[in-house]
């Protein structure tokens, strides 16, 4: 259904449900960015998804189950919009399923470091639980001094949506004070926040006051693709 | 590993048995399409994992193992009923009821369109792709559970999803138009 050669349909489904490993993730990413028929297969799949999920969502209750629950809103009514006003493609939240980080695969930063001339990395944080903020920090450090010690010169940058994004907030930051510290110390690191979901969170009424310093890019997903494109490895914390 | 251990993980796959009533039902629904046969599913296979929890060595892998347990339930049922469901008899248990208020709704009607469109595919294909969007199972856990390769999960869900994009592609863009004709 997609011209782009080598997408298949098992590739576009895995894509979707989360299954692709984040090498294969950032081949279908980046062969989104410039294949329209792609984008829709894509949106199709995604669309068909969340009605399924949603026409589920409270099934009539059996004999042993207490009363009929009331039917929830579909949230595929979202993706249905998306699929035939394409141009908000970009505001869609795939995000959600991009690969975890496998610590077996070579995208596990600490590997990175050791064993990959890679120069140019970037980091992709969406969640906001203090602990895996620490964690995406604690590895990007290590990359960061590994690099230094070999005398490579190396890029890394961090760009945070959804609920990552409160790592780049100040006074919402639970990481403040460390970040500073780690941008003091290297030059090397860019911060990036996504445009898009600034906007959604203001939208809500939410002010967001980013620390200094922080650029913003038009969406994580363009920032992302852009990277890809200049040849950036793509790792997701 | 002590006996303080080896009594938690069974403590802890009992809990999480527990806990995933509510997943067992909505698939076991989607699976046949009838409540009361879902329910009935749903309380032997729990009754099944809870008297087997101690064979489970890992309390994480609890998920794939108890839809593997209804699997199995279903199949053993159908085995003794002989009565793959009938197209006519889902449609019937979907609209028997009559339109109550909620039905009246447009996305109950949608719903119904949706799970009709489930009911049609293969019994195989349609626990795929209910164990794959209803319940987020990872490919592996949805073979480990149906006791098929990866492989096959990925056709099935691929067939399973070609035949979902007709029936329901042309359903999502009547909603969208519907819905921009009254934002209009």
């Amino acid at each position: 259904m997609s011209e782009e050669p080598g997408i298949s349909e098992e590739m576009q489904n895995a894509f979707v449900d989360g299954e692709l490993d984040a090498a294969e993730w950032a081949r279908v990413a980046q062969a989104m960015g410039r294949d329209e028929q792609l984008r829709r297969s894509l949106c199709e799949v995604r669309t068909v998804k969340e009605m399924v999920q949603h026409a589920y969502a409270t099934p009539p209750a059996g004999a042993r189950r207490a009363g009929r629950g009331a039917f929830a809103a579909g949230g595929w009514a979202i993706a249905a919009s998306v699929l035939f006003a394409l141009g908000g493609w970009f505001s869609h939240a795939w995000w959600a399923k991009a690969p975890e980080l496998d610590p077996a695969s070579a995208y596990t930063l600490g590997r990175f470091a050791a064993s990959v001339d890679q120069n140019l990395v970037l980091v992709h944080i969406s969640n906001g639980e203090r602990e895996s903020l620490g964690r995406a920090l604690d590895e990007v450090e290590d990359l960061l001094r590994a690099a230094r010690d070999s005398g490579r010169a190396i890029r890394v940058e961090i760009v945070a949506n959804r609920q990552g994004i409160d790592l780049l907030r100040a006074g919402v930051s639970p990481h403040e004070a460390r970040l500073a510290a780690l941008r003091a110390s290297y030059a090397n690191l860019e911060l990036v926040a996504c445009g898009q979901t600034m906007q959604r969170l203001g939208e809500r009424g939410e002010r967001v006051n980013l620390l200094p310093g922080i650029e913003v890019a038009p969406s994580a997903l363009d920032e992302v693709v852009r990277r890809l494109q200049e040849g950036w490895v793509y790792v997701r914390a | 590993m002590g006996i303080g251990s080896l009594f938690g993980r069974g403590a802890a796959v009992r809990r999480e048995v527990e806990h995933s009533r509510d997943a067992l039902y909505r698939v076991a629904y989607a699976w046949c399409h009838d409540a009361q046969r879902a329910d009935d599913l749903v309380h032997e296979a729990i009754e099944k994992a809870l008297r087997n929890a101690a064979q489970l060595r890992d309390a994480q892998r609890v998920r794939g193992w108890v839809f593997r347990i209804l699997a199995n339930c279903l199949r053993d049922q159908q085995r003794a009923r002989r009565d793959e469901i009938e197209l006519e008899e889902v449609e019937e248990q979907l609209f028997a009821a009559g339109p109550t208020p909620e039905e009246a709704h447009a996305s109950i009607e949608i719903a119904a369109r949706v799970r009709q469109a489930i009911a049609r595919l293969p019994l195989g294909q349609r626990q795929v792709v209910t164990l794959v969007d209803l319940e987020g199972c990872s490919y592996a856990e949805v073979g480990e559970a149906l006791e098929i390769p990866i492989g096959t999960v990925m056709s099935r869900l691929c067939r399973a999803r070609q035949a979902l994009r007709g029936h329901l592609t042309p359903l999502a863009a009547e909603q969208a138009e519907t819905k921009l004709r009254s934002v209009k």
